[in-house]
């Protein structure tokens, strides 16, 4: 029986379709996460704890296990540990992308730095040191920017700056959210912070699966609400895209250009591009599948989850399609509203009622404190709907959410 | 023979389930055994934690099949969303 390795952060929202999707395939699960398991005792085997901010020590870890019981597969769920993933499956000797490579998607810089290289349509960039003078590096700046950590996911301390005074006050906001308790930051992540040109347009989101270098797309979102800033907090994904067929083909080209100057060649990328008059330009890869709880819009073959699809083929399996289902599908991620502490969701069953809603799931908790961007990572939960238009979604994702309210003390 | 098997389930969850999740403040409570499919649900900690899954699949079923070898399945009836005090809590990355 084929062993898979999930590498499964506790603060991930990906566990349960993960875990699902081998619980259909019937593979033999271990479970890795970054804090000891209640039952890891009794189940040495299957519930093994890693660091996995310590890629080296989490591998040598692993090659224990896999002396006992070989090992077949390893998959990092989320951009947490995707560079943990590859230094395991290098140890292993298991195909998937090199730690080089995983490790330039992490780093903002680096995989900026690489796509230029490469001449990938990206923002102009630069980085600046965090212990550096603000006002300085503010009056040499061209607006609008966008400033932005190095290594933090899902739009974490990302602020649009339209003046050098707004520059200040965004770069003294991320070198405060950098000191923050659950932020863990090293390396060139605790001492620059990277500035861009803001770009205008629409946003789009490609998903896709890398299969020995080449790229497979999933899907192609549409990000229908504004991210004009100053921060750029997600709200609905919706598929297919609207835009044209030539435009997502130049998408779909740009992504794989991009993967390629980065050396991705195995597994999920989930990547996000701006269009506009220039064409697609890339603002990130990453070396991951979509995250939170979106991946439940995406339907393949007869029945397939994105996850299955990301196990088959780290587990060397057939994949029957990577054709999505004919309808529309969308999510919309629960933004927070204000800071707070939540009291109470209501209005569920109102959203559940409008036509096209599949279900809206609340994932804080009440009495959990609310932290909006950019300190904040987090949503109040998700809406999900399908439809025959990607346009008839949207609108049912917005009904779904104007029918709910948020009780914040 | 479900009444039987459900005995020998309390007994276990009672015995190595949830003293072991205690430890989380968290409980697990057999809800019923039918076709030899364990359902349940868990509550304090367990309930809408980041882990849950893990501790269901990994841990809570995969010991109660190595006691019980006729079980076929469990399955988590549980209203994680209601969870009020989540050992983990998840976090888009």
């Amino acid at each position: 029986m084929d062993r898979l390795l999930l590498l499964l952060p506790t603060t991930t929202y990906r566990t349960q379709a993960f875990v699902d999707a081998a619980t259909k395939l019937g593979v033999d699960l271990v479970c890795a996460a970054d804090r000891p398991n209640v039952f890891e005792a009794d189940a040495p085997d299957h519930l093994v704890t890693l660091d996995f901010n310590d890629p080296a020590a989490a591998a040598a870890r692993a090659a224990e296990l896999h002396r006992r019981a070989p090992i077949t597969a390893v998959v990092a769920v989320d951009d947490l540990t995707t560079v943990v993933a590859s230094t395991i499956a290098e140890r292993l000797r298991l195909p998937a992308n090199s730690v080089a490579a995983t490790t330039a998607a992490r780093n903002k810089h680096d995989l900026r730095c690489r796509l230029a290289a490469a001449g990938v349509p990206q923002p102009r960039f630069r980085t600046v040191p965090l212990d550096d003078d603000p006002g300085r590096a503010a009056a040499v700046t061209h607006y609008p920017s966008v400033l932005k950590p190095l290594t933090l996911s899902a739009s974490r301390g990302v602020i649009r700056a339209d003046s050098p005074v707004e520059f200040v006050v965004a770069f003294r906001r991320i070198a405060k959210l950098l000191q923050r308790e659950d932020v863990t930051v090293s390396g060139d992540g605790a001492r620059f912070l990277l500035v861009e040109d803001y770009v205008g347009g629409d946003e789009v989101a490609l998903e896709g699966l890398l299969m020995n270098g080449r790229l497979h797309t999933l899907a192609i979102f549409d990000k229908p609400d504004p991210l004009e800033g100053p921060f750029f907090e997600e709200t609905i994904y919706v598929t297919p895209s609207l835009l044209s067929p030539t435009m997502q083909e130049r998408i779909r080209a740009v992504t794989g250009h991009g993967c390629a100057a980065l050396g991705l060649t195995e597994g999920p990328i989930h990547a996000e591009l701006r269009v506009n008059e220039q064409g697609p330009l890339v603002l990130e890869i990453a070396a991951r599948s979509i995250g939170g709880l979106c991946s439940r819009t995406l339907v393949f073959g007869t029945g397939m989850s994105l996850e299955e699809v990301i196990l088959r083929h780290a587990l060397r399996w057939p994949i029957e399609s990577l054709t999505r289902e004919h309808r529309a599908a969308g999510v919309m991620m629960i933004p927070i509203p204000r800071p707070g502490r939540l009291g109470a969701v209501r209005g569920r069953e109102r959203a559940l009622a409008v036509p096209g809603i599949e279900d809206v799931v609340i994932t804080m908790h009440a009495g959990q404190e609310l932290v909006p961007l950019p300190e904040g990572y987090q949503y109040l939960g998700f809406i999900f709907a399908r439809g025959d238009r990607p346009e008839g979604v949207t609108q049912a994702l917005r009904d779904a959410h104007a029918a709910l309210t948020f009780e914040i003390d | 023979m479900s009444d039987e098997l459900k005995t020998k389930v309390q007994d276990l969850i009672d015995n190595m389930i949830n003293p072991a999740v205690a430890g989380h403040g968290g409980f697990v409570e057999l809800i019923d055994v039918q076709d030899n499919r364990v359902y349940l649900q868990m509550g304090g900690g367990c309930q809408g934690c980041g882990a849950a899954d893990i501790t269901l699949k990994a841990g809570i079923e995969r010991l109660l099949k190595e006691e019980l070898p006729e079980i076929i399945e469990v399955l988590d009836t549980t209203d994680h969303a209601s969870g009020a005090n989540p050992y983990y809590t998840a976090g888009k990355t």
